[in-house]
């Protein structure tokens, strides 16, 4: 199975849409996908195996009497298979309920450029540059010293088109690449074992830091050798990216979903215009930030993506909206509607939650620490509440800094407190933004955050 | 199918020299619907047929997935992953071995009253409608409610070079169901979840009124609830966590490439790893149970594996290829989400076994401690750090059960843990989740109520 070309795969989105409606659809989009993923993998210390995946599908959403039916299908070389799929989509809204808050599907609009997203270079890689790149990650990590051991990792490459097309008349396709490589280790020292530490890089473009993955995965499982136990009191954070993505992804992320926001979930509910962080907060939702690992020109229903402002120095100003909870509110989407590909329907999600960078040197956030913790890998973070924000989780490890040195790790340490209350103790920002999944930020110092020692 | 399968196979042995290959087929229908408020949002059907290739080569597995049951696609894919193979294997130090198996021939179906198959959509939203209905009807105070359902039907296929053929009936319902309740600028939350490999027959014991009104409650509860003290606690743990801390905090450990890689167990087979109280299994045999089935996705049957007996570590999950480093049999825990993506060690049904305290004996010798009831997710490292969050506790005052606690949570070392495990209650409880391991693995877990000499609880209070 070739990768389809672009205009195939709008043909079939079209196609889709005048069938369902010549079958009595009132309403029809289809969402049409083409994967491939190539991906070598680590397994204790070595490159053990390679796969290939190619994924294709189709998914069909109609309404009849403003009920909505969903059917898909990933048997795209069957001739009937986009007819079934649409006959049976119809036939689910028939037997659904209608929606009173339903208000169409979205209507065509101009989209936005979006740059550094598919690299042709991606698209053409053999497996075996993908073993040179994790070999090269794998062996620097090993070299860095014998104590460190690679528990797991690998490398990946994928591309991917979806079209979308709709009976308002949209019809849009994007084409984009990932490359990505990933390791995790543990270092060892008699009895001692490590928890696990993990870094890795992801781009959209065909420029991944092997050498810098296994050299981090490396310094880090090794500095975590040396513990000590530490007390229970208030004290002062650096939070690094993973520690953020883990702590956001399930309560601020969460506050700023307008269907959140609808339906009572949301500490954020009439919060707009007024300060729900430390003043040096702004966060943009970027969809069409350059190079973004979620960067795309149209979302999951073919709304334009855009950039959001959603807080501003403190001030929260907007929420994300998907075609659905926008219409609700007589307001146009924020281009957030996000699928999990052919076999899923839209939820509101962000795109590259992007929290802006300061000024701060990051070696100056722990230089200028006269006591405190650095924070990078959370275990129990999904288990926040995520409607009030309050959490409770363990850092594996967390790394302890006294007068501007970090001096040990300790392990069991246990965070405790309200998310929300954290985002205003947040008094300086970093320079040093990365891109985590949908977070890109900088470190983040946080003061009097409760932590439990062991 | 079987001549397909097997002529794909031998292309790659004969063909692309391939010592081992294996094909495994799917054809699975889902049906999939989210009510929130009582609005059915969207209800989603969908057909997910494909085929997943594995070979082995020098050494080195090769691994090919595609959406397709065209002999030329399967042919290509089977010849792209013995090539990629070959590739990896060049770099190779130890090269993988498969531990023999007795090789299978079988037909498993599932005799359910109520195969969700049969059932009209209308009576399956019906069912989420009134699980929906009695959790908003509870209490003014519920704010929001929301109900996803999904129920699987189909058959997988299993051919390998050895010569085994396996076709197995498969069946899922599952259903999450998650409550909001608020009053007073106090927001508080509670969800549950239900699988069952058995048929729609699971809303007869857990009606939708019981379910809604379970969840309803609990969240209500919460918002007079205090916020927990941080520190050392001694604690009594309910069926459903004492499962999470058995999956968590134990199973992980126990499964062999995560010991291998590096995890505490790796060396303590045949060691006291516990009290003396402490037995687990993982089962795949449990009829109905959400972890069960006959056979794994590597062809190899499905047994009731012995992992801890009175506080001595007995055995650890295997597939074939751990098995063999450990020069054992597989277990049969290997298991693939679906065709995209290749057979790992999983958990089946995993649980505590019970003993001989009654719950008014676990905690009437608490002076003041907790009594978790019910988990919000949880988490474990390699070296043994796990953490479990509480959407239900309450204080334990004098030995007696007190207040409402909101938003606790538990954390320690699992060794540490399971030494300090006094007392074991007679009761017993299984839960059903979705495990995440890169791939989702519908399991179960639990056990009885059983007290622990101290926790670290982590509170802001």
């Amino acid at each position: 199975m070739a990768a389809l070309e672009r205009e195939q795969l709008l043909n079939v989105a079209q196609k889709a849409v005048n069938i369902a409606l010549a079958r009595g659809a009132a309403e029809a989009e289809a969402y049409v996908y083409d994967g491939k993923g190539t991906s070598v993998g680590i397994e204790r210390g070595q490159i053990t195996k390679s796969s290939r995946v190619i994924d294709r599908g189709l998914g069909i959403r109609v309404t009849v009497n403003r009920a909505i039916g969903f059917a898909y299908t990933n048997v795209m070389d069957r001739k009937e298979a986009v007819e079934d799929t649409a006959l049976r989509a119809i036939g689910i809204a028939r037997t659904s309920k209608p929606d009173a808050d339903w208000h169409g599907f979205p209507e065509k609009n101009s989209y936005g450029q979006v740059e550094n997203t598919f690299d042709r270079r991606i698209v053409e890689l053999r497996s075996e540059d993908l073993v040179d790149t994790a070999a090269v990650m794998l062996e620097t990590a090993l070299k860095a010293n014998k104590k460190v051991l690679a528990v797991e990792g690998g490398a990946g490459a994928a591309y991917q088109s979806v079209a979308i097309a709709n009976s308002n008349g949209i019809a849009t396709c994007d084409s984009g690449t990932i490359i990505e490589c990933s390791l995790a280790t543990v270092a060892k020292e008699g009895t001692t074992v490590t928890p696990v530490c993990f870094e890795f890089n992801s781009e959209r473009n065909y420029n991944i830091d092997a050498n810098w993955v296994g050299k981090e995965a490396a310094r880090l499982a090794l500095s975590a050798l040396k513990t000590k136990r530490i007390e229970t009191r208030n004290t002062t954070l650096i939070l690094t990216q993973f520690a953020l993505q883990e702590l956001l992804q399930y309560t601020l992320v969460n506050a700023v979903k307008a269907d959140s926001v609808q339906r009572e979930q949301s500490p954020f509910k009439d919060e707009i215009g007024n300060k729900v962080t430390s003043e040096t907060v702004t966060i943009h939702d970027d969809g069409l930030l350059k190079g973004g690992l979620r960067t795309a020109v149209s979302d999951g229903e073919g709304s334009p993506r855009q950039k959001t402002l959603l807080v501003e120095k403190g001030i929260l100003r907007n929420y994300i909206y998907d075609n659905y909870a926008a219409k609700k509110e007589g307001k146009v989407s924020t281009g957030n509607a996000s699928r999990a590909g052919y076999l899923s329907t839209p939820d509101i999600e962000p795109t590259n939650f992007r929290i802006m960078p300061g000024n701060t040197a990051p070696e100056q956030l722990i230089n200028e620490m006269q006591d405190g913790l650095i924070i990078y890998y959370l275990q129990g973070a999904h288990s926040s509440n995520p409607v009030s924000g309050e959490f409770s989780v363990v850092a594996t490890p967390a790394w302890k800094i006294e007068k501007g040195e970090i001096v040990h790790c300790s392990r069991g340490v246990m965070l405790a407190g309200n998310i929300f209350e954290v985002l205003k103790n947040v008094k300086l920002v970093a320079s040093n933004e990365r891109k985590i999944g949908q977070l890109v930020s900088p470190w983040l110092l946080v003061e009097n955050v409760r932590v439990i020692g062991k | 199918m079987k001549d397909l399968l097997t002529r794909i196979n031998n292309a790659a042995t004969q063909k692309f020299g391939a010592k081992y290959a294996e094909a495994r087929a799917q054809d699975l229908a889902k049906t999939m619907l989210t009510m929130k408020e009582g609005r059915t949002e969207v209800v989603k059907q969908g057909i997910e047929n494909g085929v997943a290739l594995r070979v082995l080569i020098n050494g080195a597995w090769g691994f090919a997935s595609v959406g397709s049951l065209e002999e030329d696609v399967l042919t290509r894919a089977t010849s792209d992953a013995c090539r990629m193979a070959k590739a990896t294997s060049l770099r190779l130090k130890t090269p993988i071995k498969l531990s023999k198996v007795k090789v299978a021939e079988d037909n498993v179906h599932i005799n359910g009253s109520k195969k969700p198959s049969e059932i009209p959509m209308e009576e399956k939203i019906e069912t989420v409608a009134e699980i929906n209905h009695s959790a908003l009807c509870y209490d003014k105070r519920i704010k929001s409610c929301t109900i996803d359902y999904l129920d699987v039907t189909g058959t997988d296929y299993f051919a390998s070079s050895e010569g085994a053929w396996i076709t197995q009936d498969k069946l899922y319902v599952w259903a999450r169901m998650a409550v909001t309740a608020s009053q007073k600028g106090i927001l508080t939350s509670s969800r549950e979840e239900i699988g069952s490999t058995a048929g729609l027959e699971v809303f007869d014991i857990e009606t939708p009124t019981i379910l809604g009104t379970r969840l309803a409650k609990r969240a209500v509860e919460q918002l007079e609830a205090k916020t927990p003290k941080g520190g050392t606690f001694p604690v009594v743990l309910g069926p459903n966590v004492v499962g999470v801390f058995v999956h968590e905090a134990f199973g992980h450990l126990a499964e062999a490439d995560l010991a291998l890689a590096g995890g505490v167990l790796a060396t303590k087979l045949g060691k006291k790893i516990g009290s003396d109280a402490v037995t687990f299994y993982d089962d795949g045999t449990l009829v109905g149970a959400f972890g069960s089935f006959k056979y794994d996705d590597e062809g190899v049957k499905t047994q009731k594996t012995l992992l801890v007996e009175n506080g001595v570590m007995k055995g650890l999950m295997q597939n074939r290829e751990t098995a063999q480093k450990f020069n054992t049999e597989s277990t049969g825990n290997a298991r693939a989400e679906d065709f995209r993506v290749e057979p790992i060690i999983r958990m089946r049904n995993t649980f505590m076994s019970p003993r001989d305290q009654t719950f008014e004996e676990l905690v009437e010798v608490v002076k003041s401690g907790y009594y978790f009831k019910s988990f919000r997710g949880g988490q474990a490292n390699l070296d043994g750090t796990f953490q479990v969050g509480i959407q239900e506790a309450y204080e334990i005052v004098n030995g007696e059960i007190g207040d409402p606690v909101r938003n606790a949570s538990i954390s320690g070392n699992t060794l540490e843990t399971l030494f300090k495990v006094e007392a074991v209650g007679r009761d017993f409880e299984l839960s059903p989740g979705r495990c995440g391991k890169g791939q989702t693995a519908f399991v179960c877990d639990g056990g009885p109520h059983i007290r622990v000499k101290e926790v670290t609880v982590g509170g802001s209070a």
